[in-house]
């Protein structure tokens, strides 16, 4: 009886792999399509976005900042952000745009909030690459002193980003007005979000409010990675994690009791 | 075998609640041809519907013991920006088919030649029939659910979806829910009557359709 449940939990997880990824590349298909760059633009706007604002810094800052060169800087502010708020925007109104494939069983609503994180997060690591390479050809960027920490960091941030998007994925579809609050909300978080100051920088007093964000861990994890000692970093490891589980556990709680009521056309 | 015990569904209208079927009691085995006959708005599409489950009961209970298609019926099921060919795909990859096969079949069985390149949003409801029907006897169910779907199209088309159906695959079962009740009486050997929030299992397929003739 143990076995079998196991291995039709095992059948069930080669499922959701295929749906997964027949669900990624329709969604690149129907975004990007097939001509010229194809889903290459999945990674162009965080691009963008990070070399253009690190352009307007470095001419408006000069060329370093607390001692860091003010381009990583943005850049590694600038792309969590991008992510961050792409995978929010993105997961409003997921299941009633998409719900036109519940007609086949095996696709389940969590399925779709999972395939738009995971192209949303590789075209991010994808930008956040080239972008850095190519910094690094030009001196204005310096090679990760600590890759680990740096990933760490990353994926720290990718987590809390994703379990935020479990809650507002079936809280979009329960009420229309969170669809309204959205934009403004993720524009109030970026002094919040680690995007434009460092811990280090601020009064103790003010450092552990900070650290109530779990994105500003993350993203002093990922520049504690790169500079190593070059700059001071505050963050915490396992409060993130934690909140980022609850918050998984009442989305994924609220996806199901959505699931049940969703009106497919 | 599908077995449905106490299925009710509502829609939340407004303030108040629409009840479509209430405490419906239905057992389909594996060769089953069922008839689903009612009026429009009967409840026979919700009914079908959570058969496939597309939709979810507000209560009771539905278990499945056979592969059950997804509901064929003249929208959902597919994304209308791709092709027919990426929805061939699409389809191949999560029910686990090998393309190759699913993409000769579909060409084969279509006849919709390099119309399959175009966007189905572009397609007419006789074409979305030819590839959703295609696209699910390419898969192989046990039991297929079609909701209206294989009496649109020409009669050549008509022929072929009951070769297809009814002669290659004869051992399979189907639910079907129609209008026509030419095909309901050659064909099916059992009817549900939806209507009044019920649906009532007979053998008596004459019986049925006379009685829904009268109503």
């Amino acid at each position: 009886m143990k076995s079998s449940t196991f291995s039709r939990f095992c059948e069930g997880l080669h499922t959701q792999r295929r749906v997964i990824h027949a669900l990624i590349i329709r969604e690149l298909i129907t975004r990007f399509g097939r001509e010229n760059i194809g889903f290459l633009w999945m990674m162009v706007e965080p691009l963008l976005f990070a070399s253009l604002v690190s352009i307007m810094w470095r001419i408006i800052h000069g060329p370093q900042e607390h001692g860091v060169s003010i381009a990583a800087f943005v850049v590694t502010g600038y792309i969590p952000l991008t992510l961050f708020r792409h995978v929010v925007n993105r997961s409003v109104a997921i299941f009633q745009a998409n719900s036109s494939l519940l007609y086949h069983r095996q696709i389940q609503i969590l399925d779709f909030v999972i395939a738009r994180f995971v192209i949303e997060m590789l075209g991010s690591m994808m930008a956040f690459l080239l972008v850095a390479v190519l910094l690094i050809a030009f001196d204005l960027f310096p090679i990760p002193a600590d890759p680990g920490m740096m990933i760490a960091g990353w994926l720290i941030y990718c987590l809390f980003c994703f379990s935020l998007c479990l809650v507002i994925a079936p809280l979009s579809e329960m009420s229309e007005v969170l669809e309204k609050f959205i934009p403004v909300t993720t524009y109030i978080m970026i002094p919040v979000s680690g995007t434009f100051s460092m811990v280090s920088w601020l009064t103790p007093a003010f450092r552990h409010v900070m650290l109530w964000s779990p994105f500003v861990s993350g993203v002093e994890m990922m520049r504690g990675g790169i500079w190593g000692n070059r700059v001071t970093v505050y963050y915490e490891v396992w409060y993130p994690i934690a909140l980022s589980m609850v918050l998984s556990f009442i989305g994924l709680a609220l996806i199901r009791y959505v699931r049940r009521s969703l009106v497919v056309e | 075998m599908i077995v449905c015990e106490n299925l009710s569904k509502s829609y939340r209208v407004g303030h108040g609640r629409k009840h479509v079927l209430c405490d419906v009691n239905l057992q389909i085995s594996k060769s089953d041809k069922i008839a689903f006959l009612g009026r429009n708005g009967a409840g026979k599409s919700t009914l079908i519907r959570l058969l496939g489950g597309v939709e979810m009961p507000t209560s009771g209970i539905i278990r499945r013991s056979m592969s059950v298609s997804w509901p064929l019926g003249f929208n959902g099921g597919f994304q209308g920006s791709l092709t027919g060919y990426d929805n061939a795909r699409f389809i191949a990859r999560i029910y686990n088919k090998p393309y190759q096969y699913v993409r000769e079949f579909v060409e084969e069985f279509t006849e919709l030649g390099r119309q399959l390149a175009m966007p189905v949003k572009t397609y007419s409801s006789g074409m979305r029939a030819r590839l959703a029907f295609a696209l699910s006897l390419a898969i192989e169910f046990d039991c297929y659910l079609i909701d209206e779907i294989i009496l649109v199209g020409d009669a050549q088309f008509r022929a072929k979806c009951q070769y297809e159906l009814f002669d290659k695959r004869g051992d399979r079962g189907f639910v079907l829910a129609s209008h026509d009740m030419g095909i309901i009486r050659e064909f099916c050997n059992r009817a549900v009557i939806v209507g009044g929030q019920n649906a009532i299992v007979t053998d008596d397929v004459e019986g049925a359709v006379a009685h829904y003739e009268r109503s």
